[in-house]
């Protein structure tokens, strides 16, 4: 497993200019398992953020905290990385620049900072690219065995889901692993799978690249990648006929209004929302809505009190204590 | 001994014209080249403009379908693209320059204006890859059309001095 992390990392790394690929390759293993970004800034130093800190790559692959001793980053390491990134085709990533990221390879999301160009039509492209970050997706198959059992309401029903964390706490890891949990049915009763449907906008769960998801999502799953939640809930419900939608972080007034209409298609629904407590939630006025209707009927609360992804308590709306605590 | 004049005066002559045929090909060849290239790069506009397929995919299939004397070095360049990794689509057009040289009856200038289509290839929207490309095939047009005055006028011109001078050497030696 720990290997694998490491070899995550240096898949990673094939998309990185030579120059700069060479140090990030030679750093320490115990470092490579944990780093969860690649910072690349035009004219700054070469950064990783592992285990929660952020360390200066040196020339020789080593990790340093003073500055002096980083790589420091020209304006054609960048170019040289976003053409490897873009596997030379900057012209079939048009759509995902103008997003702001582009998903690579094993569902790494590398988010591109530069001068943007606005059109007619809004954002139109990035150009003269000053900074990349490449975000290593670790996919944890198997975070959610132990808690699918609190979603289950019949053996062919589930209850409508919200997971409520603060952002870098595992929200998605655990969304992801519900949904191939669900999806294949291995661990439900009956032994069967939902058809579900993934709105997946920022392509983070199911990490589409050439239109393969690059994580296991389960059998049962569809993904519409790239779309907006208030429009992916309508066409999924228009045409996938899914028993479950699955959406991550939810917020707008948009994504609360297509959240009703799915569920009066008799849709369930899973989706996290960013947050540390329901009054925080309660909070945004959209939010508001749906949680005083009871639409959801498990909240799960996620933290990093005993490390990234720490379940703190499952929630069940009838209820006034906690149905699984940490 | 004249049957030895007949059969050496006709071989002298044969290979004469052989070599004003062979000269003269230079010129017709140097023609079908560009015009194939000229085809390979449409195919490439097409699969980049209107398919946005990725580049390295883009280039295999121009391999795959152009016609194999020139669609070649197509394949050569995604297996640069892939192998080594520079981050340049140019390096990569820069490193078949000798086999273009070497294996095509290419001009310098026609060498220059394929290299030119490395120093944009992938590295802008579909808008601008477009443009690019109607520039590179309206200099393609332009060689093809030099090429093919250039044909005209020496291929005929270095068969029939093959044959001459293989007359020549027959009628000084006679």
């Amino acid at each position: 497993m720990e290997n694998k992390g490491a070899n995550i990392y240096d898949t990673v790394l094939e998309n990185i200019c030579i120059d700069l690929n060479r140090p990030l390759l030679n750093i320490p293993t115990s470092y490579k398992e944990k780093v969860e970004e690649i910072r690349i800034r035009n004219g700054s130093f070469l950064t990783i953020y592992s285990g929660g800190k952020d360390y200066f790559v040196t020339k020789e692959g080593k990790l340093s905290t003073k500055l002096e001793e980083g790589i420091k980053i020209e304006k054609s390491h960048i170019n040289k990385t976003f053409q490897l990134i873009s596997n030379y085709s900057v012209y079939a990533f048009e759509e995902e620049i103008k997003n702001g990221f582009i998903t690579i390879k094993g569902g790494h999301r590398v988010g591109i900072g530069g001068k943007v160009i606005y059109g007619n039509n809004g954002i139109e492209t990035i150009r003269n690219i000053s900074s990349l970050n490449i975000r290593i997706a670790r996919e944890k198959i198997g975070v959610s065995n132990h808690i699918i059992k609190y979603l289950i309401d019949t053996p062919f029903t589930i209850h409508n889901t919200l997971i409520i964390s603060p952002p870098q706490c595992g929200k998605t890891t655990l969304l992801r692993d519900i949904v191939r949990n669900l999806s294949d049915g291995i661990y439900l009763d009956n032994g069967k799978g939902f058809k579900i449907g993934v709105v997946d906008e920022r392509s983070e769960i199911a990490g589409v690249y050439n239109g393969i998801p690059q994580n296991d999502i389960g059998i049962r799953t569809d993904v519409l990648d790239g779309c907006l939640k208030s429009d992916g809930i309508m066409m999924l419900i228009r045409s996938m006929s899914p028993e479950i939608i699955v959406v991550d972080e939810i917020g707008g007034k948009r994504d609360a209004e297509a959240i009703q209409e799915a569920l009066k298609a008799g849709i369930k629904l899973i989706a996290t929302v960013h947050g540390s407590t329901l009054d925080e939630i309660m909070s945004r006025s959209s939010m508001k809505e749906l949680l005083n209707e009871k639409i959801f009927k498990r909240y799960i609360f996620l933290d990093r009190s005993k490390g990234v992804g720490t379940i703190k308590e499952i929630i069940d709306v009838g209820k006034s204590t906690p149905i699984y605590l940490s | 001994m004249a049957l030895i004049k007949i059969v050496s005066s006709i071989i002298i002559i044969c290979s004469c014209t052989f070599l004003g045929f062979l000269y003269g090909k230079k010129y017709s060849d140097r023609v079908n080249h560009l015009i194939y290239l000229e085809q390979c790069i449409k195919m490439l506009e097409t699969e980049i403009v209107y398919g946005a397929t990725p580049l390295p995919e883009a280039l295999y299939n121009v391999y795959l379908k152009g016609n194999k004397k020139i669609s070649f070095i197509f394949e050569y360049i995604r297996e640069d693209l892939i192998s080594n990794k520079r981050g340049e689509v140019l390096d990569s057009f820069i490193s078949i320059k000798d086999v273009l040289a070497t294996k095509l009856q290419l001009k310098d200038e026609d060498i220059e204006n394929f290299i030119s289509l490395g120093r944009v290839l992938g590295s802008s929207d579909r808008q601008d890859q477009q443009k690019n490309f109607v520039i590179i095939l309206n200099q393609m047009r332009e060689l093809t059309r030099e090429a093919k005055i250039e044909k005209d006028k020496n291929e005929k011109m270095f068969r029939n001095l093959g044959v001459l001078t293989g007359l020549a050497i027959v009628i000084i030696l006679i």
